[in-house]
């Protein structure tokens, strides 16, 4: 990256204001990832430079609630409004990981009007690598 | 088949562009075919495409679709990023789809694939016992499915079953009890 990112706490919503005013972009691309606990969704350009990005967490949801698929749902909204004054019209979308959003913010995409391209799953599966940490005695 | 498209993506990965020119002057000059021309053969046809595009020319967009789809109609529906290309599903949305049905299309590929039954495995490490049970489990129903003589078998077991209870059935004193016994208490 050319410049460093701004630090995420400082900013309410997570948006990161570029220095140089929004580049028009008509496409992008929509990483989601969808964990067991939270959400994180990003829209960047083509090439993988971030736009903006917003989570269940910056959107007020706390504790186990950020799980659930509606926070992903308003996560999804958030970030659509953001990027749709840019003037994005057509996007695909990226999905990682297991998790209760991956379907919600699928419905929140088509609903908002933006055109898709292609739907991806990228999660990323070891070809049987690290050892993973120890089971849960709950 | 899977595997096929990742090993197609793995092989852009190793031959990525051999350098990334600084923002490049918006009349692109006719650059060097990138190495990986060896792959997708006609990407020389699409340079004059993208400066319609603000991409440089290691995304084939589908945007001019048109006329990619003339000058190549397999590159047509292609939007492979040179970086990250591998994925485990990719579901291409068509025109007005209704939403449900693009949700339950992804839902079956997913499935198909396996992807969170796979993550939901390795995210805690399962010991050799664990692992046993989970390929008999596995195996089981994947041999029930197949053999009709399991069903046969378990037919057979409710045959079985049934005769045993006619059996009980049977035994049992369904006589009436005799007049005598009536008429004293009235």
């Amino acid at each position: 990256m050319a410049k460093p990112i701004p630090k995420i706490g400082s900013r309410k919503n997570g948006r990161i204001g570029s220095r140089k005013h929004a580049r028009k972009i008509p496409k992008g691309v929509i990483h989601v990832q969808a964990s067991f606990n939270n959400t994180i969704v990003t829209v960047t350009d083509v090439r993988g430079r971030v736009i903006s990005w917003s989570s269940a967490g910056t959107c007020g949801f706390k504790g186990t609630r950020r799980g659930t698929p509606f926070a992903a749902q308003t996560a999804a909204g958030n970030v659509i409004r953001t990027v749709a004054n840019q003037g994005m019209q057509r996007a695909e979308v990226m999905i990682k990981g297991p998790g209760l959003g991956r379907d919600a913010v699928l419905r929140a995409i088509r609903r908002s009007g933006i055109l898709l391209n292609f739907i991806r799953d990228v999660t990323p599966m070891p070809h049987n690598g690290c050892r993973s940490p120890k089971k849960r005695r709950v | 088949m899977a595997s096929l498209s990742t090993f197609s993506n793995f092989l852009t990965f190793l031959f990525p562009p051999k350098s990334q020119p600084p923002p490049p002057p918006p009349p692109l000059p006719p650059l060097p075919p990138p190495p990986n021309l060896t792959i997708r053969k006609p990407l020389h046809h699409v340079t004059p495409l993208d400066h319609f595009d603000q991409d440089p020319p290691y995304s084939c967009s589908s945007s001019p679709s048109s006329l990619s789809s003339v000058v190549c109609p397999s590159l047509a529906q292609t939007n492979t990023m040179w970086f990250k290309s591998t994925y485990n599903v990719e579901v291409a949305v068509e025109e007005n789809e209704p939403e449900e049905r693009l949700l339950n299309r992804f839902r079956r590929e997913v499935m198909k694939a396996g992807v969170i039954q796979e993550c939901r495995r390795r995210r805690y490490h399962e010991d050799t016992q664990e692992k046993r049970k989970r390929k008999s489990r596995e195996a089981a129903k994947r041999n029930r499915r197949r053999r009709p003589q399991s069903k046969s078998l378990a037919e057979n077991k409710q045959a079985i079953k049934e005769t045993k209870k006619k059996d009980d059935d049977d035994d049992d004193n369904w006589d009436l009890p005799e007049d005598n016994a009536y008429i004293d208490h009235f």
